[in-house]
C-alpha cells in the first residue's frame, strides 16, 4: 500500500501518540522529534491502534 | 471367496443370513455390501413401494435430553440414515457470528485470530424465524440480522492489597465471557423475539483474557447459513449412527473360560448366571449386546475362537445418535432434517413437471 | 436454461431408456438415497451416481432401463424418496409424542 505515507501525510505536523516500551507512557512525538521517551529515556516506541473500524469475517 | 470357517446347512441359509447380518469373523466383516435389489435373490421381492415399506420401518425412542437424543431406526437402506445424517451435519440452517466489527481489540489475542474464536460460539436462535441474507447486501434487515455487542475494558480491583496474586482478586473484567454479549434488538425484532431466547448457548464460554488497559469493542452480526457453508453453522455436534451388534453364543461355556469372555466384551453383554447343573458353577449368557463395542477380542482366545460365539451386526438396523450445539433440540432437529430430504425431492419433481 | 437445477447430459442420445442426469448443487446426500431406491424398480437396469469434480457442485446420476423412460424411472424414484422420507418424518413424530407423554407418566 503506502508504508512511506507519501499520500496521506499524517495532518499537518499533528503529533502522534506513541507508547513507550519500557514505561508505557504516551508520548506525543512530532516529525523529526527525537524518538525517546519523555519519561524514561527509552529509546523503543510503539504506536497506538488504529481508531478506524475494521470489519472481519467470522471464517 | 472368504476363508471363513462358519458353516451353513443350506444355500437358503446363507443368502438368508447375508442379506440380514454382517459378520464379523477374526480378520474381515463378511457381507459388506448390500445385495437386495430386484433381480439378485430368487425367491425374493425387493421392490420398493410405500405401503411395504411403512410396514417395516420402525421406530423406537431410547432417549432425549435437551442436547441429546438416540433413537433407533429399523427396516430402512444405509441410503436413508445416511441422507438423513448429511443433512443434519450441513444442510439445516442455524445462525451464527458472521461479520466482526472491530472498533478496538487492544486484548493479546489478534483481530483474525479473535474472530474466527466470535464465529465458532454456538447462538441459541430459532433459524426457523430468519432469512438468509441477500449476497452483497452489507447492511442487513432486521429479517436475516442479529446484531451483539461485546464491550469489556480490563482493569485494576480498586480493593486489591499487596498480598494478592490472585488475577481473580487482582484484576476486573479480566475473562472475556459470552454473558458479555450485549443483543440489540433490530427494527421490531424485540416484540418478535424473547430476549431468553436469543443469545450464545452458554455464558461461560471463554473468549479473550485480558490485563489492565486492555479493552474490547466489537460489534457482531449473526447471520443464518449451512454447514456446507462453514462448520461453525452446522446444528450438530455430531450425528452419527451404528448397525445394531448381536452375540450369539453357539456352546456353554462355563467357568474360568466364562470369566474369560465376559472380559472380551463391553460390560454388561455378557452376564455370569448359574449353570443350570449345579454344583456353583458359573456359565456365560448374552444379557445384552446393543452396547458392545464390537472389539472381537474374542478370537484372540484360541479355545473361545472355533464355535463358541458368533458375532453379527443387523443390516437394517441402525441406532441412530443426534448430538446438538443447543441452536435447537435434537428432535426438532432430526424433523428438519426429514422435512428437507422431502423438499430435496420436490425441486427436481417441479423441475421434472415443467420439462427437461 | 441457466437456472434451471436438472438438466440431462448428452442431449444427442437417442434412446429414451438411458440418460445421464445432472443435478446441480446436490451431492451424496441426494444421490446415494435416488440411486438405492431407482435400483429397486425392477424395470431398471442400471443406475448409478457420480461427482465427477469434487469442486464442482454437481451430480450425474445415471439410469438405463428395461422398457420405460428413464425420465419416468427418476420421477418414480424421486416420488418415492420424497414419499419415504415424509413417511420416516410421520412415523418420528408419532414416535417423540408416544416417548414424551411416557416420560410425563413417570
Amino acid at each position: 500500500m503506502d508504508p512511506l505515507g507519501k499520500d496521506q501525510e499524517p495532518q499537518k505536523k499533528q503529533p502522534m501518540v506513541y507508547i513507550c516500551g519500557d514505561c508505557h507512557g504516551e508520548n506525543e512525538l512530532k516529525p523529526r522529534d527525537p524518538i525517546r521517551c519523555r519519561e524514561c529515556g527509552y529509546r523503543i516506541m510503539y504506536k497506538k491502534r488504529t481508531k478506524r473500524l475494521i470489519v472481519f469475517d467470522a471464517r | 471367496m472368504s476363508k471363513s470357517k462358519i458353516k451353513y446347512s443350506s444355500s437358503k441359509q446363507f443368502i438368508e443370513e447375508s442379506r440380514n447380518e454382517l459378520v464379523l469373523t477374526e480378520f474381515e466383516v463378511l457381507n459388506a455390501e448390500a445385495t437386495n435389489f430386484p433381480g439378485n435373490h430368487y425367491g425374493y421381492d425387493d421392490t420398493w413401494t410405500l405401503e411395504k415399506f411403512k410396514k417395516k420401518l420402525k421406530i423406537n425412542i431410547i432417549r432425549i435430553d435437551n442436547l441429546e437424543m438416540e433413537f433407533d431406526i429399523i427396516g430402512v437402506d444405509p441410503a436413508v440414515p445416511n441422507a438423513f445424517r448429511r443433512i443434519l451435519l450441513s444442510d439445516i440452517p442455524t445462525m451464527a457470528f458472521d461479520r466482526v466489527f472491530m472498533f478496538n481489540n487492544t486484548s493479546i489475542i489478534q483481530d483474525e485470530v479473535l474472530a474466527h474464536r466470535l464465529g465458532l460460539i454456538p447462538l441459541k436462535a430459532d433459524p426457523r424465524l430468519f432469512e438468509f441474507r441477500r449476497e452483497g447486501d452489507e447492511e442487513g434487515t432486521p429479517e436475516d440480522t442479529l446484531e451483539f455487542e461485546l464491550k469489556v475494558k480490563c482493569s485494576w480491583n480498586p480493593s486489591r492489597t499487596k498480598d494478592h496474586t490472585n488475577p481473580e482478586d487482582l484484576y476486573r473484567d479480566f475473562r472475556v465471557l459470552t454473558s458479555h454479549m450485549k443483543w440489540i434488538p433490530l427494527g421490531g425484532q424485540k416484540d418478535l423475539l424473547n430476549s431468553d431466547a436469543v443469545g450464545p448457548v452458554y455464558d461461560d464460554i471463554l473468549i479473550a483474557k485480558m490485563r489492565p488497559g486492555h479493552e474490547l469493542d466489537i460489534k457482531l452480526h449473526a447471520l443464518k447459513g449451512t454447514g456446507r457453508d462453514h462448520a461453525k453453522f452446522s446444528p450438530v455436534a455430531t450425528a452419527f449412527y451404528r448397525l445394531l451388534p448381536q452375540v450369539k453364543l453357539l456352546r456353554e461355556v462355563e467357568g474360568e473360560a466364562a470369566e474369560r469372555l465376559q472380559k472380551c466384551f463391553s460390560p454388561g453383554v455378557i452376564d455370569l448366571v448359574d449353570a443350570p447343573s449345579g454344583g456353583g458353577k458359573k456359565i456365560a449368557k448374552v444379557n445384552d449386546a446393543r452396547y458392545d463395542i464390537c472389539s472381537r477380542n474374542v478370537f484372540r482366545h484360541e479355545d473361545l475362537k472355533e464355535d463358541t460365539v458368533k458375532l453379527t451386526r443387523a443390516r437394517d438396523h441402525f441406532i441412530f445418535y443426534i448430538e446438538s450445539t443447543g441452536a435447537l433440540p435434537p428432535e426438532v432437529l432430526f424433523v428438519e432434517a426429514a422435512k428437507i430430504l422431502s423438499q430435496k425431492c420436490r425441486v427436481f419433481l417441479d423441475e421434472l413437471k415443467s420439462g427437461l | 436454461m441457466e437456472n434451471r437445477r436438472l438438466v440431462v447430459a448428452r442431449e444427442d442420445e437417442q434412446d429414451d431408456r438411458m440418460k445421464t442426469f445432472i443435478f446441480k448443487g446436490e451431492g451424496h446426500t441426494l444421490g446415494n438415497a435416488l440411486r438405492t431406491l431407482i435400483l429397486k424398480n425392477p424395470d431398471v437396469i442400471f443406475c448409478g451416481y457420480t461427482i465427477p469434480h469434487p469442486s464442482e457442485n454437481k451430480l450425474h446420476l445415471r439410469i438405463e432401463t428395461k422398457e420405460m423412460s428413464a425420465v419416468d424411472a427418476l420421477r418414480e424414484g424421486l416420488e418415492q424418496l420424497q414419499s419415504l422420507s415424509d413417511h420416516v418424518l410421520e412415523t418420528f413424530e408419532t414416535a417423540v409424542s408416544d416417548f414424551k407423554s411416557k416420560q410425563m407418566e413417570v
